[in-house]
């Protein structure tokens, strides 16, 4: 990227033409700026040319709203991307049969899905056989099983059957619920490849289960 | 209904107030004992009980004076929060909030307490119904504004509640107090200053402009700041003050402009941290940018709960959930009081499924923030004056 090129994006901003200020962007890109740096090395340092004219008086009230609102023109191509990038990890996640506790669902869900997961969320009250349906429709190989009462944990077993029988012996079972957190032997019983202990959890076990196909396939 | 206060529990409510609970529950018990009607002597009583943790006493004395009056609002407050304190008392507690709703229908932590116990009761549409109507009373109502963005959490995750936890924040004195906290910006004094009589010197018209932007007189703040910019434009506190300014009145960018400006000049400036920390908390994507400037505020001012908070935030979205935890924890060491923080800490909790725990630390910034309102005593006063 030139050395100037903040220098030409404030005078964009504060000539209020937002084509050349894409257009300085686009330069900057082209030379091999990524997006997740544009913002720190062009938009920061541009933006701290305007806030020093302003304060030194060079550009008046008027003219800084004006630029500021250029600025914002063009912000979204210098912004970071704010969702993470497709993994293509297809992630089937449902509470069990009979059981409505969604909230650990939920949270878990939407946190995957912001990491980039392809999240399908069957609900509350799922049975076993709209969990195996559902693989079989996705191909999803990866599968989240939410039990808040010890009745539904008990049961989670059944998804594995159930997957099993279909021959569908690969699909990753990850068990999420109170029951799981305090009796680890529950998840083991249910044939559960892991168990999510939450958000955070979810996304770490995910991702070394996307990390271990991918290591698969390349080998 | 109004009434007469006694010697005997006028002592009683100087010791309460003056927060000697022990002899202030002797007192009001020596009260009682010389006559046993006065409704606000067990509301004071039920007050002092619950400040000592003792809630089925607390219980007791409030249910005893709303026997005697059912009028007694300060009396359903302290029957609340001392139900909301035992726990698991959750349908005595909606019954309660919902009385003092009826009794003080303008009274707007009653709707947020409503919701409150109608969320723990797993309520949750008639919780959200009664958070809205807090806002309808005072939009600027920050507890129903952190309830409604746990709610989004419940049912759409992290992403969809971030924002609402920082519009709750925005709402919420104490991210301003920051702000003048670290610009050496006191209390508002009685008479404001005029910004054509403030001398002609850079500490005069910073403190002014301080003074006028923490009582939102923009226009005044903005004309000494910009003498002392004409004097100086490379002022990183004046920089950072237009840049608290332009953020209080919504204008991002400008905001961003002058931050990054303070920042560039003097990269200590902790004012200039907090303004383009803010900034950048404000925009989709830059959460990153947002998390290593409030870490660099809260290595700077370590003392003060609140970077912890807004480090917290950034790391929340971020999906580092363990270390927002340890830092919003780590805020509520310094300020056990600081609703924000314990919010905060209710949604990390949520993320772990650890719901009890989420649940008591709402529960303590309920107890935090009706004390920092000093709504018992509001409440009193307007009882015993009779003038509720």
């Amino acid at each position: 990227m030139a050395d100037d090129a903040p220098l030409k994006l404030y005078h964009a901003f504060v000539d209020q033409d937002p084509a050349a200020a894409i257009s300085v962007i686009e330069q900057a890109r082209a030379s091999g700026v990524t997006q997740a740096h544009l913002f720190d090395a062009l938009f920061v340092p541009s933006m701290g040319l305007l806030g020093g004219a302003w304060a030194s008086g060079e550009i008046d009230e008027v003219a800084f709203t004006q630029a500021a609102v250029v600025a914002e023109q063009v912000t979204s191509f210098v912004t970071p991307p704010s969702a993470s990038a497709d993994t293509g990890v297809v992630v089937l996640i449902g509470c069990m049969h009979k059981d409505h506790h969604a909230v650990g669902k939920n949270v878990a869900a939407a946190a995957l899905k912001e990491a980039g997961h392809r999240v399908l969320d069957l609900g509350v009250d799922v049975r076993p056989e709209e969990f195996l349906e559902k693989v079989e429709e996705t191909s999803a190989r990866l599968v989240v099983v939410c039990a808040e009462l010890l009745s539904t944990a008990r049961e989670a077993g059944r998804v594995r059957d159930m997957l099993t029988s279909a021959g569908h012996t690969d699909v990753v079972i990850l068990v999420s619920g109170g029951p799981f957190d305090a009796d680890p032997e529950l998840a083991k019983s249910a044939g559960a490849n892991g168990i999510v202990h939450g958000a955070e959890s979810a996304l770490r076990l995910v991702a070394r289960v996307a990390d271990d196909r991918a290591g698969r396939a390349e080998a | 209904m109004s009434a007469d206060r006694s010697q005997q529990v006028a002592l009683a409510e100087g010791l309460a107030r003056q927060e000697q609970v022990g002899p202030a529950v002797e007192a009001c018990y020596a009260a009682l004992r010389l006559d046993a009607s006065q409704p606000h002597a067990h509301a004071l009583l039920a007050e002092l009980m619950l400040a000592g943790d003792f809630y089925d006493e607390a219980i007791a004395a409030a249910t005893r004076a709303i026997e005697l009056d059912p009028d007694c609002a300060p009396a359903y407050l302290a029957l609340g929060l001392a139900y909301d304190r035992r726990g698991g008392m959750w349908d005595q507690s909606i019954l309660v909030w919902h009385e003092l709703a009826e009794v003080v229908p303008d009274l707007v932590t009653a709707h947020v307490q409503l919701g409150e116990a109608f969320s723990l009761a797993a309520f949750d549409e008639e919780a959200i119904e009664s958070w809205r109507r807090a806002l309808e009373l005072d939009p600027a109502e920050a507890r129903a504004m952190y309830n409604l963005a746990v709610a989004a959490l419940k049912r759409e995750g992290v992403p969809t509640a971030l924002p609402g936890f920082r519009k709750a924040g925005e709402l919420d004195p104490s991210q301003d107090e920051l702000f003048f906290d670290l610009a050496d910006i006191g209390p508002l004094p009685r008479k404001l200053p005029d910004p054509a009589k403030v001398a002609d010197d850079r500490d005069s018209r910073l403190h002014a402009a301080g003074v006028l932007a923490r009582a939102e007189d923009y226009f005044g703040a903005a004309e000494l700041v910009r003498a002392q910019l004409d004097a100086s434009p490379d002022d990183a506190d004046a920089l950072a003050l237009s840049a608290y300014m332009y953020l209080k009145q919504e204008a991002g960018n400008e905001a961003m402009a002058c931050a990054v400006r303070a920042v560039m000049v003097d990269r200590t400036s902790v004012t200039g941290m907090y303004a383009l920390g803010v900034a950048y908390a404000k925009r989709p994507g830059l959460n990153r940018h947002a998390a290593r400037v409030f870490s660099a505020l809260a290595a700077a001012v370590p003392e003060h709960p609140m970077p912890h908070v807004l480090l917290a935030e950034s790391m929340m979205g971020l999906q580092r959930y363990s270390q927002a935890k340890a830092a919003y924890r780590h805020a509520v060491e310094l300020d056990p009081a600081c609703v924000r923080a314990r919010f905060g800490l209710a949604a990390v909790l949520l993320t772990e499924n650890r719901h009890a725990e989420a649940a008591w630390e709402i529960r303590r910034a309920a107890y935090y923030d009706t004390r920092r309102q000093g709504l018992f005593w509001e409440l009193y006063d307007e009882y015993v004056e009779g003038g509720e």
